[in-house]
C-alpha cells in the first residue's frame, strides 16, 4: 500500500513537471506579452523597453524556464507581472473562496444525483424515472451564465433571499458566508448534480440487477437493508470515480459562476492571468489544478480498496 | 537618466493628458495662487456634521495593482483617486485647481514652472509632505521609464530649491504640463524613499482623503483620514467590491446591498431612468472611439479610399449599436462641451459618393479590409458588424477580426492589421486628443499617418501658450486630420453611472474619475 502511494507521487511529480513544460511553451506560442497587457496602447518603446527587461522576458526561454522551475522547486512561485504579488499569497488569498464554492456546490450536487438517482434507478419508466431523467437533462443544458442571472434577478432580486453577489470569509462571519454561498453552490452544483444523478441511476441499476442481489431479496431480506447493503454499496465504486472528478472540477475553480457572483476564486485568478499573459500566476495556477486532479485520483483509487474488498494495492501485486 | 536617452524620449513625444486653463494660469509670469484651501473637492462636504457609515461602491473590473506610478488600469485609478493626490487636481469642467499646490507661476519663456506647496499636509504614515517628495515621485517615473514616462518629455529637470517650492525646467514652453501632472493619479505624490520602505503594489501611501486599509480578492477598504488637509469626507470609509456582471450590480444596488456601482450595461439606461429605486447618472466623457486604416499598406494608403469609406459608414446606426443612443456621434476627436471643441463634420453618409471613392481607388471590388476588433471593448465588436454591412454596399468585404486586447496589442504594434477601432479614454488637453497620434514619428501613430501640414500645425500648438492661438492651430490640425482620414472618428461615448436614491454629495465627471469625499449616504 506505502509501496503504492510512494510510486503513484513520483508519477504525480513527473506529471507536473510535464504540465509545466507544456503550459510554459504554450503561452510563449500565443501571441502578445505582459508588458503590452500591463502598459496599453500609450507606452512608448523606451518604457516598453524597460519594463520587459524588469520583468526578465528578454531572457532566453529556456533561461526563463529553468529560472521559474527552480524557484519553484523551492517553493517559490514567483511574482505575478501584473500585481507584483507573490504567486504563492494571490493563490492563498483565493483558496477559501474556492474551497466554499467546490464543498457548497458538491453537497448540492449530492443532495440532488443521490436521492433523485436511487429512487429513478428503483422505479425505473416511472414518473420518478422521468421527473428524474428530465431534470437532470435540463439541468445539463442550461449554461451556468444564465441559470446564475436567473437566480440573481428571482432571489436576489424579486424576493431578496439572498445577496446578489460577493464573498464573506467562513471565519469572519459564518452566517454571512452561508447567506452568500447558497446562489454560487447551487448555480455550480446544478451541473455536477445532473452528471451525477445519471451516474447514481446507472450504477444502482447495475447492481440491482446482479445475482447476490437476486439472492439476498430471494433469502427474505428487507428491501431497505437490500438497498443500503447490496445495492448502493457495490453502486458507490463508480460513482466516487465520477464524483472524484466532478470535485476537482469544481476546486479548479468555476470560472463562469465565480464571474457572475462575483466570486474572488481560482477560476477568475487563472482566466485573468490568462488574459494578461500573466506567465508566473498561470503557471501556479495551473500546477494547482493538475495537483488537485492528481490528489482527488489518487484518494479515488485509494478510497475504491476500502469500498470493495477485492481491490487491493498490495506491493506484491 | 543619461542626456542622450532624455532626448530620445523628447523626439517620440507621447500622448498626454492636459489641461483647459493652462493659457490662463500660464502666459507669462502670471501668478496664479488661488488660495488655500480646499481646492481638491468641490467643496461639498457639508455642514462638518459625519453621518457615517460606509459607502459600498461596485466597480466592474478588478485593479491589478496600486502603485499608481506603474498601474494603467482604470480600476485601479477607481480606488487611487481617493487616496492620492496630485500637485493639481481638474475640477468637473476639465479646469486645473490647486490641491498639494497651492499656486504656481511661469517664467516669461515659459521654460520655468515654480509651484508653491501646501503647508501642514502629512502622508497617511504621519510623515510630513514636502518638495522632497515631488522631486522623488517625479523622478521616480522618469529614471525608472515607468508607464507615464512620456508625459515628462519635456520636462528637464525637477527641482526643490526649499521644502515649500518645486521648480520644473523645461526643454519647450509646454501648455499642456498642468494636464501632464494633474491630469489623473498615475502622476501621485508619494513619500520620499516610499518605494523601498512598502510595496506600492499592495499598499498606498498617499495624501488624499482616505487611507488604504486593506486588499483582497474580492474588494478594496478605505478609511476616511483624520489627517487629511482639506475638508474631513463625510463618510467613515468606502468599500470596493468587484462585481463584473451587471445583473448581479444592478440587483446589489436595488436591493441596498451597494450604493454606487459603474456597471451599468448601456443598453439598460433607458429602463434604468424610469426606476425609482435607482439614480442614473449620464454624462458625456471625454473619450472618443474611431476606425483607423493602416497607411503602409494598399489601398489604405490611398487618401480617396479612406474617404470613400468615411463617406460609406453611417456613424449614427454604428452609435446606436455600440451604444444604444449613450453616446454623441463626432468627426472629430474633441467633445462638444471642451473648451477645444471645433464644429467640424465633413463627412455625410453617401453610399453612392463612396461607392465612386472606393472604386476609383482599389485595384478590383469588393475589396477585402480586416478589421480588428477587441471583445476586451464589446463596443469594438457591435460597431463592427454595421461597419461590415455598411462598407459591403460600397464595394469593401469587411472581415471581422476579433481578438483577446493582448494579441490586438501585439498586432497593432507591429503593424500587422488593415484597420481597426478603438478608443481613447480620459484626454483634456488637445496635446492629449492629436498629437501622439497624428505626427509622423509619434508613438501612438499606429497608422502611420504623415503630413507635414499636420505635423507642423501640431508641433507648434504643443508648445503656443496663448490659449486662442492654440485653440486655432488645433482646429486646423483637426480638419487636416479629420479631411486625410488619419483617424475616422465616430463617437463620443457617455459616463453611465448608478447609485442609491438619497445618496448625496457625488459628483458625475467627463473624465471618470470617481471622488467619494463629500459623499453623504442616504438616510
Amino acid at each position: 500500500m506505502t509501496g503504492y502511494v510512494l510510486r503513484r507521487l513520483l508519477q504525480s511529480a513527473a506529471v507536473l513537471l510535464g504540465v509545466s513544460v507544456l503550459v510554459f511553451a504554450i503561452m510563449q506560442l500565443v501571441p502578445g506579452d505582459p508588458v503590452r497587457a500591463a502598459l496599453g496602447t500609450r507606452a512608448t518603446p523606451e518604457t516598453y523597453a524597460a519594463l520587459r527587461e524588469r520583468s526578465g522576458l528578454d531572457d532566453p526561454v529556456l533561461v526563463q524556464y529553468l529560472d521559474w522551475i527552480t524557484s519553484a522547486l523551492r517553493g517559490d512561485l514567483g511574482v505575478s507581472f501584473r500585481s507584483g504579488e507573490t504567486v504563492s499569497s494571490l493563490i492563498v488569498e483565493r483558496l477559501p473562496a474556492t474551497l466554499s464554492l467546490a464543498v457548497g456546490a458538491i453537497v448540492v450536487a449530492l443532495l440532488i444525483a443521490v436521492p433523485l438517482g436511487t429512487l429513478s434507478a428503483l422505479r425505473p419508466r416511472s414518473p420518478v424515472d422521468w421527473f428524474s431523467t428530465l431534470t437532470s437533462q435540463a439541468g445539463l443544458s442550461i449554461p451556468d451564465f444564465w441559470m446564475g442571472i436567473m437566480f440573481i434577478l428571482i432571489f436576489a432580486g424579486t424576493l431578496g433571499w439572498f445577496p446578489s453577489a460577493g464573498y464573506t470569509p467562513l471565519l469572519e462571519d459564518p452566517v454571512g458566508w452561508a447567506h452568500h454561498l447558497v446562489l454560487p453552490a447551487i448555480t455550480a452544483g446544478v451541473s455536477s448534480g445532473s452528471i451525477l444523478t445519471r451516474f447514481v441511476r446507472s450504477s444502482v441499476l447495475e447492481a440491482m440487477g446482479q445475482d447476490h442481489v437476486r439472492t439476498a431479496r430471494a433469502k427474505g431480506m428487507r428491501a431497505r437493508d437490500v438497498l443500503r447493503w447490496h445495492i448502493l454499496r457495490n453502486a458507490l465504486v463508480p460513482f466516487v470515480t465520477v464524483g472524484g472528478v466532478q470535485l476537482a472540477y469544481l476546486l479548479s475553480g468555476v470560472v463562469i459562476v465565480e464571474f457572475v457572483f462575483a466570486w474572488p476564486g481560482l477560476g477568475q485568478l487563472a482566466f485573468q492571468a490568462v488574459l494578461d499573459r500573466d506567465y508566473p500566476v498561470l503557471q501556479g495556477a495551473v500546477l494547482l489544478f493538475a495537483l488537485v486532479f492528481l490528489v482527488v485520483n489518487l484518494v479515488v483509487d485509494l478510497l475504491y480498496a476500502r469500498l470493495d474488498p477485492r481491490i487491493s494495492y498490495g506491493s506484491g501485486r | 537618466m543619461t542626456r542622450t536617452r532624455r532626448q530620445r524620449v523628447r523626439t517620440r513625444l507621447a500622448a498626454v493628458l492636459s489641461a483647459a486653463v493652462l493659457a490662463g494660469a500660464c502666459s507669462g509670469g502670471e501668478d496664479v495662487d488661488v488660495g488655500g484651501d480646499g481646492g481638491g473637492g468641490d467643496g461639498g462636504g457639508g455642514d462638518g456634521g459625519s453621518t457615517g457609515g460606509t459607502l459600498i461602491a461596485a466597480i466592474s473590473a478588478q485593479p491589478d495593482q496600486f502603485d499608481p506610478h506603474k498601474t494603467q488600469a482604470y480600476a485601479s485609478f477607481q480606488v487611487l483617486e481617493n487616496v492620492y493626490d496630485t500637485l493639481v487636481v481638474p475640477d468637473a469642467e476639465g479646469q486645473f485647481q490647486p490641491s498639494l499646490a497651492t499656486g504656481w507661476e511661469t517664467s516669461e519663456d515659459g521654460l520655468t514652472w515654480t509651484f508653491t506647496l501646501r503647508e501642514g499636509v502629512t502622508f497617511h504614515d504621519g510623515s510630513e509632505f514636502d518638495s522632497a517628495d515631488v522631486v522623488y515621485s517625479y523622478n521616480r517615473i522618469i529614471d525608472q521609464e515607468l508607464a507615464n514616462a512620456f508625459r515628462f518629455a519635456s520636462v528637464e529637470s525637477v527641482e526643490a530649491p526649499d521644502p515649500r517650492t518645486v521648480v520644473i525646467n523645461l526643454t519647450e514652453p509646454s501648455p499642456a504640463l498642468l494636464a501632464n501632472i494633474g491630469g489623473f493619479k498615475g502622476m501621485s505624490i508619494i513619500p520620499e524613499g516610499a518605494a523601498d520602505q512598502f510595496d506600492l503594489a499592495t499598499e498606498a501611501v498617499g495624501t488624499g482623503p482616505f487611507t488604504f486599509e486593506s486588499s483582497g480578492a474580492g474588494g478594496v477598504t478605505l478609511a476616511a483620514y483624520d489627517g487629511y488637509w482639506g475638508d474631513a469626507p463625510t463618510v467613515d470609509g468606502v468599500e470596493f467590491q468587484y462585481i463584473s456582471e451587471p445583473t448581479a450590480a444592478l440587483t446589489a444596488l436595488r436591493s441596498g446591498d451597494i450604493h454606487w456601482t459603474d456597471n451599468v450595461p448601456p443598453q439598460d439606461v433607458e429602463s434604468l431612468q424610469d426606476d425609482d429605486q435607482v439614480e442614473v447618472g449620464v454624462t458625456p466623457s471625454v473619450d472618443y472611439w474611431y476606425l483607423a486604416m493602416n497607411q503602409a499598406r494598399e489601398p489604405f494608403d490611398n487618401r480617396d479610399f479612406r474617404r470613400g469609406v468615411a463617406y460609406g459608414i453611417d456613424r449614427e446606426a454604428v452609435t446606436e449599436a455600440a451604444k444604444f443612443g449613450a453616446a454623441t456621434v463626432n468627426q472629430t476627436a474633441i467633445p462638444q462641451d471642451s473648451f477645444w471643441y471645433h464644429e467640424y463634420a465633413p463627412f455625410e453618409h453617401d453610399p453612392q459618393r463612396a461607392q465612386d471613392l472606393v472604386a476609383g481607388a482599389a485595384a478590383s471590388t469588393p475589396q477585402p479590409m480586416g478589421l480588428m476588433v477587441t471583445d476586451e471593448y464589446p463596443e469594438t465588436v457591435q460597431a463592427a458588424q454595421i461597419i461590415a454591412s455598411n462598407l459591403a454596399e460600397v464595394g469593401i468585404k469587411v472581415n471581422i477580426e476579433q481578438e483577446s486586447f493582448n494579441t490586438w496589442l501585439a498586432r497593432q504594434a507591429d503593424g500587422d492589421f488593415d484597420a481597426f477601432m478603438l478608443g481613447w479614454l480620459g484626454n483634456l488637453d488637445p496635446f492629449g486628443f492629436y498629437h501622439a497620434q497624428h505626427v509622423c514619428e509619434g508613438s501612438s501613430n499606429y497608422q502611420q499617418y504623415c503630413n507635414p501640414k499636420v505635423d507642423d500645425l501640431l508641433t507648434r500648438a504643443a508648445s503656443e501658450t496663448d490659449r486662442e492661438a492654440r485653440k486655432a492651430l488645433y482646429d486646423q490640425a483637426a480638419e487636416l486630420i479629420v479631411d486625410d482620414v488619419s483617424y475616422l472618428y465616430l463617437y463620443n461615448p457617455d459616463v453611465v453611472q448608478a447609485w442609491a436614491p438619497g445618496l448625496e454629495g457625488y459628483e458625475i465627471r467627463a473624465d471618470k474619475a470617481i471622488n467619494f469625499e463629500s459623499v453623504r449616504l442616504p438616510e
